[in-house]
C-alpha cells in the first residue's frame, strides 16, 4: 500500500490533475455566480458547490492512470514480480485511489467554498456556513470523487491500454451514458454519472434517486469494476 | 544452493507454440540461456517468473513455483527488459517503490545503487538515462533482494565496453558465490567468458543442455543445433 501511495505521488500527472481540478472548480463556481441573481439561495449554493462532483472526472483519470499506466510504462512486470498475488495489487490500488479521490474531493470542496464566499462577498452577501445544503453537497461531492477514483482502477485493469482506457472513460461520460440513457429510459438515473449527480442533489426533480440509494448503487458499481479488474488481471499473461 | 527446474514446460499463444515440453535443471553457477530470436527464451523466463501462465508443465525455484514463494524477491531477482521504468521517476524512487512492494528494507536501495555504480545519477529522472544506465538500474532492481537466483534477459544490452567488462566480473562473482545465475544473450563471445553451462533452445524445444567445456566451439555448435547457417 505504501508502494502504491509512492507510485501515485511520484508522477507529475497526479499533481497536474489535482491542480486542474481546482481550476475547473473555480471556473465553474464563478460562472454560476456571475449568472445568478439570487446567489445566496439554496439552489444557487447547491449548484455552485456541486462542481466538486465534476472533479470526480479527474479522480477517475487518476485511478485509470494508476492501473493502466503500469502497463503503459511496463512497470507492471516489476510490480507482479514483487507481488505474484496480483489481486493484492489491484485491491491496494483501489484503496489508494479511493483515498486520492477523497483528497481530490476535499481539496475541491475547500476551493469551491472559498470561491463561493468570495463571490458572495463581491455581491454584497455572505456565505452561510451553517446552511446544511452546503455540507450535504460537499459530502455528496466527496463521495462521488471516491467512487469514481475506485471505478478508474477497475477500468484501468479491464482496459490495460492507457489511451484506450482514458478514451473509453471520457466517451462514456460525454456521449455513451446519454445514448444508453435514451435507450433505457427510466433506468438512466441509475447510470454512474447520473448517480454522481444525485449524490450532490442534482437534477432538481422528484424521480432522482435518494442520496443513500445513489451512494449504494455507486458503491456497487465500484465493487463490480474492481472485482472484474481482479478477475481479468489474475489471468492475463504479462509478455 | 537453489536449483531452477523446468519440467515439461509448454506454452501456446493461441495456436502458436512458443515453448514445447521443456525439461532441464539449472544449478548454481552461471548458465548461458541461448537460442535464436523466437526460440522461446523470453517466454520460458517469464513462465519461470510467474508472469506468463504455462499451458502445461511446471517451472520451480528450490522446489516451489514463483507465485508460491513467500518472499519472491529474496529468492529470485530478475531483469527482463530495461524499459520497465516510469520516465518521470528517479532511479532512487523506482528502487524505493520496488523495495516497498517487495517487503525489503529501504536500506537495500543504497546498497543496490552502489553495486551497479549508479549512486551519482540516482536522483535524476530516468527519462534522461542512456540505455546502459537503464540496464544498470534494471540490474539494481534484480539485486535488491540479494537473491540466490538471478534471471537476466540480455543484461549486456546497451552497455559500453567498460560496462560489459564490469558486468562480466559481476556475473562471474555472483556465480562463484554459489548463486544460480541464468543469463540469456545473443552475444556468444560474452557467454563463453562467463558461463559454466549452456542451455540452447531452438523453435521452443531443448537442443542442448550441458557444460560449456564440453562444446568444441560455441558458435559453430549453436548454429548447428539451431539450424542457422555458419
Amino acid at each position: 500500500m505504501r508502494a502504491e501511495l509512492r507510485k501515485l505521488t511520484t508522477v507529475r500527472s497526479t499533481w497536474l490533475l489535482l491542480a486542474l481540478a481546482q481550476v475547473v472548480v473555480i471556473a465553474g463556481v464563478s460562472g454560476l455566480m456571475l449568472r445568478r441573481d439570487d446567489p445566496a439561495s439554496d439552489a444557487a449554493q447547491r449548484g455552485a458547490i456541486a462542481h466538486v462532483g465534476l472533479v470526480a472526472l479527474f479522480g477517475l483519470l487518476a485511478g485509470i492512470v494508476a492501473m493502466a499506466g503500469e502497463y503503459r510504462h511496463r512497470t507492471i512486470t516489476d510490480t507482479f514480480l514483487a507481488r505474484p498475488r496480483r489481486s493484492q495489487t489491484v485491491l491496494s490500488k483501489a484503496v489508494v485511489a479511493g483515498m486520492a479521490g477523497a483528497v481530490f474531493g476535499i481539496s475541491a470542496s475547500a476551493t469551491a467554498l472559498v470561491a463561493d464566499a468570495v463571490w458572495l462577498a463581491a455581491k454584497g452577501s455572505s456565505i452561510d456556513l451553517a446552511n446544511a445544503v452546503l455540507w450535504k453537497t460537499v459530502a455528496g461531492g466527496v463521495g462521488w470523487n471516491v467512487a469514481f477514483a475506485v471505478v478508474g482502477v477497475g477500468v484501468g485493469a479491464l482496459i490495460p491500454n492507457l489511451s484506450a482506457a482514458v478514451a473509453s472513460a471520457l466517451a462514456w461520460l460525454a456521449l455513451v451514458e446519454g445514448i444508453v440513457g435514451e435507450l433505457i429510459g427510466g433506468g438512466a438515473r441509475w447510470l454512474p454519472f447520473a448517480l454522481g449527480q444525485a449524490l450532490v442533489g442534482l437534477p432538481n426533480s422528484a424521480d432522482r434517486p435518494a442520496v443513500w440509494q445513489a451512494g449504494s448503487v455507486l458503491t456497487l458499481y465500484a465493487a463490480l469494476f474492481v472485482a472484474a479488474g481482479v478477475a481479468v488481471t489474475t489471468r492475463r499473461d504479462i509478455t | 544452493m537453489t536449483d531452477v527446474v523446468l519440467h515439461g514446460l509448454t506454452k501456446r499463444f493461441g495456436a502458436v507454440p512458443a515453448v514445447r515440453n521443456l525439461t532441464c535443471t539449472m544449478s548454481p553457477g552461471v548458465t548461458g540461456f541461448l537460442g535464436p530470436n523466437g526460440a522461446g527464451k523470453t517466454t520460458t523466463l517469464r513462465m519461470l517468473l510467474g508472469l506468463v501462465r504455462p499451458t502445461a508443465g511446471t517451472a520451480t525455484v528450490g522446489g516451489r513455483r514463483y507465485a508460491e514463494l513467500p518472499q519472491p524477491r529474496r529468492v529470485v531477482g530478475a531483469l527482463l527488459d530495461a524499459t520497465g521504468f516510469h520516465p518521470g521517476r528517479t532511479a532512487r524512487q523506482h528502487l524505493l517503490i520496488s523495495a516497498d512492494q517487495s517487503g525489503l528494507p529501504t536500506a537495500r536501495v543504497a546498497v543496490a545503487l552502489q553495486q551497479v555504480g549508479l549512486e551519482k545519477d540516482a536522483d535524476r529522472r530516468v527519462r534522461g538515462y542512456s540505455l546502459g544506465m537503464r540496464q544498470r538500474l534494471g540490474l539494481a532492481t534484480a539485486l535488491l533482494g540479494d537473491p540466490e537466483v538471478l534471471v537476466l534477459d540480455e543484461p549486456g544490452n546497451g552497455l559500453d565496453p567498460a560496462g560489459l567488462a564490469w558486468l562480466r566480473g559481476l556475473l562471474r562473482d555472483l556465480g562463484a558465490d554459489g548463486r544460480t545465475v541464468i543469463v540469456s544473450s545473443h552475444v556468444l563471445a560474452e557467454v563463453q567468458q562467463i558461463a559454466d553451462r549452456v542451455v540452447i533452445l531452438g523453435e521452443g524445444t531443448l537442443r542442448h543442455d550441458g557444460p560449456l567445456a564440453g562444446l568444441p566451439g560455441l558458435e559453430a555448435e549453436f548454429l548447428r543445433l539451431t539450424g542457422g547457417v555458419a
